[in-house]
């Protein structure tokens, strides 16, 4: 297929005794940032070595724009910049000797000046790498990722250590290029920071892909509820029910919303009925919950 | 594969620690010199020269200093990821890192005899000359530079274990440790060495024997007790390196990081 970048199919890998990864196959669509979400210990980064051809695998096949991966085969890694668990630093070079070092022989000057300036990165990129905070050491890590302008980036856990402005400039960075046709493949417990880029999600927990799905789906998927604070929860709940409302098990009045539901309709029964508004809320579903759940209910077991 | 050589001189030439033993080197050089100019009685001036001035025996502590480090620091600073998922082979990524180790091993043994030649005109013109006979028939000059191309050779004897030892233990100091005392080692054991080589014949190709090359090559005696003539040490040497390179590379490529 022309318009997936990367391919995995049917990967296995053992460490020792343990099988880490099981039988994983996703796909990746060009110019889409997918995000790679799952517990601590599912096989996150262990996928994304594999990608980068890092590890060798038991059986599977991985493929970038075509290209078969694998430690031995690595022609494909020249589209891809990746920024995997930590940034390498070494703390005897400056940051702008860091980007010069890993850029390629096409990349100009100005290229890498415009990445130092989009991270804001200026004031500091011309000190030693060894005086960096560990936000400052993560900046660099994200700007030596993105200074050859891969087609394919993997970024592993990027917001950490990244303070609001830091993520948000990230953010911009990442959506920019994704516009202009850049994919990307991104881990991250930040789950709320993460909703706000992703396109695809692909779960994983022990080693197994449990979920793979579009945000749009995932969100057409989740409950909107319409939540109702009142001076008389108990009979507002009567009242609702029997005036054909459905509601959801919880401690207060939420109105399961349908696409026929009006929240005037909801508040004229209430107040006909001598109760008393005083707060509503429409409670969407985050990915943090839909995660969460997901997760409780998938079936993977532990073998 | 040019790229990546220049790639690592570009790191080895930003290490302060590059160029302080350089300077080092030149500055204990130079203390041996004027000691032996002084004290020619503790350090004989035609010996110190051609021993280059403790030069030689300086150069192995910087060099071996240097590969553990080449190797090690990559997987200490976490960068062995960053090096080894680009476009390059991982064989590529280690041979470049050989190469760079190869040209400053060059560069220490040049500028060391650069040097002590410089030295031994400054301070000995009128002294000796290095035309004169020095042992074994050979003139001074000669008698120096056999024994730089012995150490040269053994030396690599040296740092090809080193290599391996840092890209197994992933640390340097496990590498430096084992490096150092495996070339210091050899005057220790030695004498029992050489006891032992006499009741078991094959002990003589023992990797610890090839070290003594330096000393054979400008010995008419030394052959003797190495049992081993300089071809059959020089080669013995050479494989010994190819060996431990060959299980580097090996090791280097099946590694998961």
């Amino acid at each position: 297929m022309a318009d997936t970048i990367l391919n995995v199919e049917h990967l296995n890998k053992n460490f020792g005794s343990k099988q880490v990864l099981k039988d994983v196959s996703f796909s990746v669509q060009t110019g889409h940032i997918v995000g790679l979400v799952g517990p601590n210990g599912a096989g996150k980064s262990t996928i994304m070595k594999a990608v980068l051809g890092l590890f060798n695998y038991a059986s599977g096949k991985i493929t970038i724009d075509g290209d078969s991966v694998s430690p031995t085969s690595h022609k494909a890694m020249d589209k891809v910049g990746a920024l995997i668990e930590y940034p390498g630093i070494y703390p005897f070079l400056s940051g702008m000797q860091h980007l010069k070092l890993f850029s390629k022989d096409a990349t100009s000057q100005d290229q890498i000046d415009d990445i130092v300036d989009k991270m804001k990165m200026t004031s500091y990129i011309n000190r030693k790498a060894k005086n960096y905070s560990l936000g400052m050491k993560q900046k660099l890590g994200i700007a030596l990722a993105l200074v050859n302008r891969p087609k394919f980036v993997i970024l592993d856990e990027p917001m950490n250590g990244l303070d609001p402005q830091a993520n948000k400039d990230l953010r911009t960075i990442i959506l920019e290029l994704a516009k202009q046709g850049t994919t990307f493949l991104i881990s991250s417990h930040i789950l709320s920071e993460l909703e706000k880029l992703i396109d695809d999600l692909v779960v994983i927990d022990k080693g197994q892909i449990v979920y793979t799905q579009s945000m749009a789906a995932l969100e057409s998927g989740g409950k909107k509820l319409l939540v109702v604070k009142t001076s008389d929860d108990a009979k507002a709940k009567d009242v609702l029910a029997q005036g054909g409302y459905q509601l959801d098990k919880a401690a207060e009045v939420s109105i399961v919303e349908k696409d026929d539901t009006k929240m005037a309709d909801v508040i004229k029964l209430l107040s006909d009925n001598g109760i008393d508004i005083e707060d509503v809320q429409h409670v969407h579903s985050d990915l943090e919950t839909s995660l969460l759940a997901l997760l409780r209910n998938d079936k993977v077991k532990e073998s | 594969m040019i790229t990546l050589v220049k790639q690592e001189m570009y790191k080895l030439g930003h290490k302060k620690s590059t160029w302080a033993v350089s300077v080092a080197l030149l500055v204990i050089m130079t203390i041996f010199a004027v000691l032996s100019k002084t004290h020619p009685k503790y350090w004989g001036q035609k010996d110190m020269f051609v021993t280059m001035y403790t030069g030689g025996s300086w150069v192995v502590l910087f060099l071996i200093a240097a590969c553990s480090s080449i190797i090690a620091m990559e997987f200490q600073y976490g960068t062995i990821k960053e090096l080894l998922y680009r476009k390059y082979y991982r064989g590529e990524i280690l041979v470049s890192k050989w190469i760079t180790m190869l040209i400053y091993s060059i560069y220490f043994y040049l500028i060391t005899f650069v040097y002590s030649l410089l030295l031994k005109v400054v301070l000995y013109n009128g002294s000796f000359k290095l035309s004169d006979t020095y042992a074994n028939n050979q003139s001074i000059i000669q008698s120096q530079f056999l024994s730089l191309i012995g150490q040269f050779v053994s030396v690599w004897l040296v740092l090809s274990l080193v290599l391996l030892l840092a890209n197994i233990f992933k640390s340097t100091a496990a590498a430096i440790s084992i490096g150092i005392i495996g070339y210091f080692a050899l005057s220790v054991v030695s004498g029992l060495m050489f006891v032992l080589m006499q009741k078991w014949n094959w002990l003589k190709w023992n990797p610890l024997n090839m070290m003594n090359l330096p000393a054979q090559l400008t010995s008419d005696t030394y052959h003797k007790m190495t049992l081993l003539s300089t071809p059959e040490m020089v080669c013995g040497s050479l494989v010994y390196t190819a060996i431990f390179m060959a299980i580097s590379y090996v090791v280097f490529k099946r590694r998961s990081v």
